[in-house]
């Protein structure tokens, strides 16, 4: 008896499967590279209204306050991409830049209503700030995101008061300011002066003129900054001109 | 299209997922495209790094290797070839289990899905059932034709 031979396996065209591979590829580079496009560019910066003054007493501010670039950050402890800036990228921004005094960064509260737990990290920020411990506190915030976020918990007090003792506060102060919700007024103005500027999401960074509404690397943020130093110093000569004439 | 054609399709598709996520991941690329889920909260979890390197770059590797083999697949003698179909199912069955495990950490443990990490999830098992059916006319071919059953 003659065994029945299986039909080989399908091959299919060789030359119009090379053809949809090669467009589909095309059509992904074009993708990825108008993304990459998109993330970097000047472009995706607005021009804001210089009629509003930059906050002066408010927030929270690292570095010398008469930098000649400075730096104003509306985050929300809750916002993941927030935690990625502040615990991979913000390191670089504070020793390169902030520590050479070339720029100074101001940290305002922004919160997003979806996140459930913002609200009271920033008041444990606040009452940290109360005693000369805001970054420290800022920083143990946001490395802790996973533990405190209301992904992890409905109850984010008891990490937020292991925080507090981790950065050497005076836990019982903390817990008491805490508890009054005693910087209650200065979160919401913070929130309001960020409405104010049309802040949408965060982060959201004012850079000199330029307010970005995304995260970015340290590449990205260096060029920011040196665009803005560069126009702070050819704004410089016309501002002692104008004070000579006066 | 053969099956190892439709498998080579979809490992470039996942490929270029991993690329996107990796751009996101390393700062390249600032948001993500994301109309639906968490993806951010993933991409920013712990969990989104593995043996030191983002999990979007493994997954580079991984389709890497797969478009490969796939694409060798299609080649000469190999065409006929039972062990490539074998690795085809084994590389894919991996891809499987470890797109299954990440799920589970979304749904279970993060508590956010990635919209992207689902497409690629997606993605891989249907490559590897495309494998399997590949593997199965590969041994029927090998054993009409007599072909001892080894690689």
């Amino acid at each position: 008896m003659v065994k029945k031979q299986a039909p080989p396996p399908k091959r299919g065209n060789p030359k119009a499967f090379y053809l949809v591979l090669a467009a589909v590829a095309l059509i992904g580079a074009y993708f990825l590279y108008m993304q990459m496009r998109g993330g970097s560019s000047a472009a995706s910066a607005t021009t804001i209204d210089p009629s509003v003054p930059l906050p002066k007493a408010e927030g929270y501010l690292l570095g010398n306050a008469d930098a000649p670039v400075q730096v104003v950050e509306y985050a929300d402890f809750e916002c993941p991409v927030c935690a990625y800036f502040a615990t991979i990228t913000e390191p670089d921004i504070r020793k390169r830049l902030v520590e050479s005094g070339q720029i100074s960064l101001r940290y305002m509260h922004y919160h997003i209503p979806a996140h459930p737990n913002t609200w009271q990290a920033s008041m444990a920020a606040a009452c940290a700030n109360e005693q000369g411990k805001f970054w420290e506190m800022h920083d143990a915030i946001y490395n802790a995101q996973d533990r405190w976020a209301g992904t992890a918990t409905r109850k984010p007090k008891g990490v937020l008061k292991d925080l507090a003792g981790q950065v050497r506060l005076n836990v019982s102060q903390w817990e008491t300011c805490f508890d009054t919700q005693k910087y209650q007024a200065q979160l919401l103005a913070s929130q309001q002066d960020a409405e104010k500027r049309q802040v949408r999401g965060t982060p959201t960074f004012i850079i000199g003129s330029k307010m970005i509404d995304h995260n970015m690397s340290y590449d990205q943020f260096k060029a920011y900054v040196d665009t803005a130093m560069a126009s702070a110093k050819a704004a410089a000569p016309n501002d002692s001109a104008a004070k000579k004439g006066s | 299209m053969s099956k190892r054609q439709f498998v080579a399709l979809l490992a470039l598709l996942g490929l270029l997922i991993a690329i996107y996520l990796t751009l996101y991941k390393t700062g390249a690329i600032a948001e993500l495209a994301c109309t639906t889920g968490s993806c951010e909260t993933v991409q920013m979890s712990r969990w989104a790094t593995f043996l030191g390197l983002p999990v979007a770059a493994w997954g580079i590797v991984f389709y890497v290797v797969l478009l490969a083999l796939a694409l060798s697949g299609l080649q000469g003698s190999l065409a006929e070839s039972r062990g490539v179909s074998l690795a085809l199912v084994a590389l894919t069955g991996w891809g499987v289990i470890f797109s299954a495990w990440l799920t589970y950490l979304e749904l279970f443990v993060i508590h956010a899905i990635c919209q992207w990490c689902v497409v690629s999830a997606i993605l891989v098992t249907i490559a590897f059932a495309i494998s399997w059916l590949d593997l199965r006319d590969h041994s029927r071919t090998d054993a009409a034709l007599g072909v001892p059953d080894s690689t």
